[in-house]
C-alpha cells in the first residue's frame, strides 16, 4: 500500500511541472493585457504603461516564470493582479465553499443514481427502466443554467419555499458567510443556522447533482445487467436467494467499481468548480473565482488555482482508486504485491 | 488495526484540527430588517481605499458611503460644489490659491478629528499612490495647514474643475493615524468619517457596512448596510422580486439593462424604478485620423449622421431608457451649448442620400467596418445602425470583440466606425472634451482620433485652464459648434441612470456624475406581510 502511495506521488511530479509549463504559456498566449482590463476604458496609454511597470508585467517572460517557479519552490502562490491579494487567501476563501457543495451534490446524486440504477437493471425494459432512460437523456443533455433557472422559478417564484441565491440570507447573522459554513454550523450544532445555510444549498446542489446522478444510474445499470447476467448470479438463484438478495448483496458489489471511478472523476471535476451553477446561485466557489481571473488574465491565479485543481484532481483519483481496491479484493492483491 | 482508544484519539484530533478551520458560531442576535438595506452589486469593488480608487463605480460608491469629501457636486447643470468637511471655501481670482475652512468637531471612526493635517495627509498620499489620479492632482505645488481647520492649496497653474475633483472618491479624507497603523492593510479595512463604518469584506461575496452613530451630520436611520455581490442579472431580478435585496445597482461600466426586466419591474407594485439623466454618452465614432477612403470626405460623414434615427433607437430599440444626444457635450452639463441642438443632424435618410451620391463613393464599393463592445446592448444599437446604414446602400460589417482586442483596434485606428462611449468620472465639460477631442491625445486612448487642428487644439487648452466660468462657457461653447463642423462622430444618446428599488425604500440620493449612490438618507418603512 504504502509503494503505491509512494509511486503515485512521484509519479505525479512530472505531470504537475507539465501542467505548469502548459498553463503558462497559455495564459500568456491568449490576447489581452491584465493592465488594460483593470484600468476600463477612458484609460490613456500612459496610465497603462505606468500599471504595466507597477505589475512587472514589463519583465521578459522567462524572467516572468522563473519567479514565478521560484516563488512557488518556496510555497507561495503568487499575489492576484486583480485584487491585489496571495491567490492562497482566496483559495482559502473559495474552495471550501465549493467542496460542501460538491459533497452535497455527491449525496444528492448518490440518493437518486444508486437506487435508479439498481432498480432499472431488475427488469430491463421495465418502467423504471423507461424512467430511467427520460430521465439520464433530460439530466446529461439539459444546460446546467437552463435547470437552474427552472427550478428557481419553480421552488423561488412559485412555490417560495427555497432561496435564489447565496449562500446565506444578507439579513442572518451569518450574513456573507465563507468558509466551511454548513459543516461549521454543523459541528456546533446550530439549528437555524443550519436551516439557513442548508436551504441554500439545496438547489445548486440538485443542479449539479442532476447531471451526475444521471451519469451514475446509467453506468450502474449496464454494469448490474452484466454482472446479473454472469454464473454466479445462476447459482445464487440455485440456492433460492430472493431477487433483492441477489441484486444488493450478489451483484451490486461486482457492479460497483467501474461506478465507483465514474464518481470519482465527477467529483474531482465537481471540487474544480461549476462556473454556470456558481454564477446563477451568486454560489461564491472556485469557479467563478477561475473564470474572473481568465476574464481579467490575472495571470498568476490562473495559473496557481490550475495547479491545485490538478493536485486536488490527483488526489481525488487516488482515493477512488484505493476505495475501489478495498471493494474489490483482486485490485488490492494485484496492486499491493 | 487501530485499537478504539487509539481510534478515538485520532478521531477527537481530527475533530478538534476540524473545528479550528470552521467559523466560530455567530451570535444568535435579532436582526432587524427595518434597519438593515441589502444593495446588489454586479462584481467585486476594485480598491475600497481613495488611493486605490480607479473611478471603477462599485468601488467609488463603497468610498464614498464610508469616507467624506470636502465638497461635493450638486448636479450637472451647474459647476457648483456644496460643502460636506469644508464649512466654506475661497478661491483667489486669478484661481491658483484655495482656502478651506473645515467643520469643527468632526471625528473618524477611530475618534481621531478630522483636522486640516488630516486633508493634507489624504490629498497627499492619493497623489503619490494613485496613478489614475497623478495627472488631475499634478498641478497641485503644494497643501498647507494654517491651522487646525484652515488648509490653503497652492496650484501651478489654474484649474477651474479642481472643487469638482475634490468631491471625487479618491479625494475622499483618510484617517491618518489609521494609515500609518495599519500600513498595507488600510485598503483591505479603511477607516473615514462618513454614514458608515467598515466591518467586514468577503471577496465574491460581499461586504457589510455598520451606521457611524456619531456621524457629524446625523446618524442614518439604518443599523447596517449589506452589499451582495450577484453577477448574474436575472438572479438579481429574482431576489428583488422576493424583497432578499432592496436596491439593485445597474453602475458596471459598460453594462447595460435588460429592456425586459424594466417592462416586468414596472407592472409590480413591490418595485419602484428611479431614474436621472446622465452623462454616460454612446456615440458612433468616425476614423477620423483617416486621410484617405470615404470616411475622410465630409459628405460621407455627414451623411451617416444623417441616416440614423435617433428617436426610432431611444425611443423603440432602447425602450425609452436613454436620451437623445445632439452633441460632444450631454444635455445636462452645464456648459451644453443650447445652439448645438439647432445645429445637430436631424433623421433625414433621402438628404443622407443626395450626401452620398455628391460624395461619389460608387455604390458597389459601399462596405465599412464597424468596431464595438461585447454584450447584447452593444449588439442590438450596432445592428440598428447598420440596418439605417443598408437604407442608404452602405454595408456595415460589424465586429464585436472582447474589450483589449477592441482597445488595441481603436487606438491603433484599425476601423471606419467605432460604436464606443465616454463615461466622464467628474462633473467639467473638460472630462468629455479634452481626452475626446485633444489632437496630441488622438492616439493615446480611445479618443475620437481627432486630426491636428490648431484652433480647436488652442480652444480647448484656453477653456482647460480658465478661471472665469462664464468666459469658459462661451469657449466650450465654440468647441462645440467646430467640433460638429467637422462632423466627427454620430452622437447617439445618454443612457439614463436606473435603479430598481423595493418600495419601502425611502430617500434615495444619486449623484449622476459619476453614478454613485449616497445611502445616509435613506430609510425603510416596514414591510408589509
Amino acid at each position: 500500500m504504502i509503494y503505491f502511495f509512494l509511486r503515485r506521488v512521484m509519479e505525479a511530479i512530472p505531470v504537475l511541472a507539465l501542467v505548469l509549463l502548459a498553463v503558462f504559456s497559455l495564459t500568456h498566449l491568449i490576447p489581452g493585457d491584465p493592465a488594460v482590463m483593470l484600468l476600463g476604458p477612458d484609460a490613456t496609454n500612459l496610465q497603462i504603461m505606468t500599471l504595466r511597470h507597477d505589475l512587472h508585467l514589463d519583465t521578459p517572460l522567462y524572467l516572468q516564470f522563473s519567479t514565478y517557479m521560484l516563488q512557488l519552490l518556496h510555497g507561495d502562490l503568487g499575489t492576484s493582479l486583480r485584487t491585489g491579494r496571495p491567490v492562497a487567501d482566496s483559495l482559502r476563501l473559495y474552495l471550501p465553499a465549493t467542496a460542501e457543495l460538491a459533497v452535497v451534490a455527491l449525496l444528492f446524486s448518490l440518493l437518486i443514481g444508486l437506487p435508479l440504477g439498481i432498480l432499472s437493471a431488475r427488469k430491463p425494459g421495465g418502467i423504471i427502466d423507461r424512467i430511467l432512460q427520460l430521465y439520464t437523456l433530460c439530466g446529461v443533455s439539459v444546460p446546467a443554467f437552463l435547470l437552474a433557472f427552472g427550478l428557481q422559478i419553480v421552488f423561488c417564484s412559485w412555490l417560495d419555499w427555497l432561496p435564489v441565491a447565496g449562500r446565506s440570507s444578507a439579513f442572518a447573522p451569518q450574513a456573507l458567510t465563507s468558509g466551511f459554513a454548513l459543516s461549521g454550523a454543523l459541528f456546533h450544532g446550530n439549528v437555524s443556522m443550519l436551516a439557513d445555510l442548508g436551504s441554500h444549498i439545496v438547489l445548486p446542489a440538485l443542479v449539479l447533482g442532476t447531471f451526475i446522478a444521471a451519469t451514475l444510474a446509467r453506468f450502474l445499470r449496464n454494469t448490474m445487467l452484466e454482472a446479473l447476467s454472469a454464473d454466479y448470479i445462476l447459482t445464487a438463484r440455485a440456492k433460492g436467494l430472493r431477487q433483492t438478495q441477489i441484486l444488493l448483496s450478489q451483484a451490486f458489489p461486482n457492479a460497483v467499481g467501474p461506478a465507483i471511478m465514474v464518481l470519482g472523476v465527477q467529483f474531482g471535476d465537481m471540487l474544480g468548480g461549476a462556473i454556470l451553477t456558481e454564477t446563477v446561485f451568486s454560489w461564491p466557489g472556485v469557479g467563478r473565482y477561475m473564470f474572473e481571473a481568465i476574464r481579467t488574465r490575472d495571470y498568476s491565479a490562473i495559473q496557481s488555482t490550475t495547479l491545485v485543481f490538478a493536485i486536488i484532481f490527483m488526489i481525488v483519483s487516488f482515493g477512488t482508486d484505493v476505495i475501489t481496491a478495498l471493494i474489490d479484493p483482486r485490485l488490492r492483491n494485484g496492486r499491493s504485491s | 488495526m487501530l485499537t478504539t482508544r487509539r481510534r478515538s484519539v485520532i478521531l477527537s484530533g481530527l475533530s478538534s484540527g476540524f473545528a479550528a478551520l470552521l467559523p466560530t458560531e455567530a451570535t444568535a442576535k435579532q436582526i432587524d430588517r427595518s434597519r438593515t438595506l441589502v444593495i446588489a452589486i454586479g462584481s467585486d469593488p476594485i480598491g475600497i481605499d481613495p488611493a486605490m480608487n480607479r473611478a471603477e463605480p462599485v468601488g467609488s460608491e463603497i468610498i464614498i458611503n464610508i469616507f467624506d469629501t470636502l465638497v461635493v457636486s450638486v448636479a450637472d447643470n451647474t459647476p457648483n460644489v456644496e460643502g460636506r468637511l469644508a464649512q466654506k471655501w475661497n478661491v483667489s481670482p486669478d484661481g491658483l490659491h484655495y482656502r478651506f475652512t473645515l467643520v469643527e468637531g468632526v471625528l473618524f471612526h477611530d475618534g481621531t478629528p478630522v483636522d486640516a493635517q488630516a486633508v493634507q495627509f489624504s490629498i497627499e498620499r492619493t497623489r503619490r499612490l494613485n496613478p489614475f489620479a497623478q495627472a488631475s492632482f499634478a498641478k497641485v505645488l503644494r497643501i498647507e495647514v494654517v491651522d487646525p481647520i484652515t488648509v490653503d492649496f497652492h496650484l501651478s497653474s489654474p484649474v477651474p474643475f479642481f472643487l469638482s475633483l475634490l468631491g471625487q472618491p479618491q479625494a475622499a479624507i483618510v484617517s491618518p493615524k489609521a494609515v500609518l497603523s495599519h500600513g498595507e492593510d488600510f485598503s483591505q479595512s479603511p477607516v473615514g468619517s462618513g454614514a458608515f463604518r467598515f466591518v467586514q469584506y468577503t471577496p465574491e461575496v460581499g461586504l457589510i457596512l455598520s451606521c457611524n452613530t456619531d456621524y457629524f451630520r446625523g446618524r442614518s436611520a439604518l443599523d447596517t448596510l449589506v452589499y451582495r455581490i450577484i453577477t448574474d442579472a436575472s438572479t438579481r431580478h429574482m431576489e428583488l422580486e422576493r424583497g432578499e435585496i432592496d436596491i439593485c445597482q445597474q453602475n458596471a461600466q459598460l453594462s447595460a439593462l435588460s429592456m425586459s426586466d424594466i417592462q416586468s419591474f414596472s407592472h409590480n407594485p413591490d418595485i419602484k424604478i428611479v431614474e436621472k439623466t446622465s452623462q454616460i454618452l454612446r456615440q458612433l465614432e468616425f476614423n477620423n485620423m483617416r486621410s484617405e477612403g470615404p470616411i475622410s470626405d465630409i459628405r460621407v460623414r455627414r451623411a451617416i449622421t444623417h441616416a440614423i434615427d435617433y428617436n426610432g433607437l431611444a425611443n423603440h430599440i432602447l425602450a425609452g431608457t436613454v436620451e437623445r444626444a445632439y452633441g460632444p457635450l450631454p444635455t445636462v452639463n452645464w456648459a451644453f451649448s443650447p445652439t448645438v441642438q439647432a445645429l445637430s443632424p436631424n433623421y433625414d435618410p433621402a438628404y443622407a442620400r443626395i450626401l452620398l451620391n455628391e460624395a461619389q463613393w460608387a455604390a458597389h464599393k459601399r462596405t465599412l467596418s464597424l468596431i464595438t463592445f461585447e454584450g447584447s446592448f452593444w449588439a442590438a444599437v450596432a445592428t440598428f445602425i447598420q440596418a439605417n446604414l443598408a437604407v442608404i446602400g452602405i454595408d456595415v460589417t460589424i465586429e464585436q470583440m472582447e474589450f483589449p482586442s477592441l482597445r488595441a483596434r481603436h487606438v491603433a485606428g484599425q476601423f471606419d466606425l467605432a460604436l464606443d462611449g465616454r463615461e466622464p468620472w467628474y462633473n467639467d465639460p473638460d472630462a468629455h472634451i479634452t481626452i475626446g477631442y485633444l489632437s496630441t491625445l488622438a492616439n493615446t486612448a480611445m479618443t475620437f482620433r481627432m486630426p491636428p487642428n490648431n484652433r480647436l487644439d488652442a480652444l480647448i487648452r484656453n477653456a482647460q485652464s480658465e478661471p472665469r466660468e462664464d468666459v469658459r462657457k462661451s469657449l466650450y461653447a465654440a468647441i462645440q459648434d467646430l467640433i460638429l463642423q467637422q462632423a466627427p462622430a454620430a452622437y447617439l444618446f445618454t443612457s439614463k441612470i436606473i435603479i430598481f428599488q423595493r418600495k419601502e425604500v425611502e430617500g434615495l440620493a444619486v449623484r449622476s456624475t459619476p453614478p454613485l449612490n449616497e445611502y445616509w438618507g435613506v430609510s425603510k418603512r416596514e414591510p408589509l406581510r
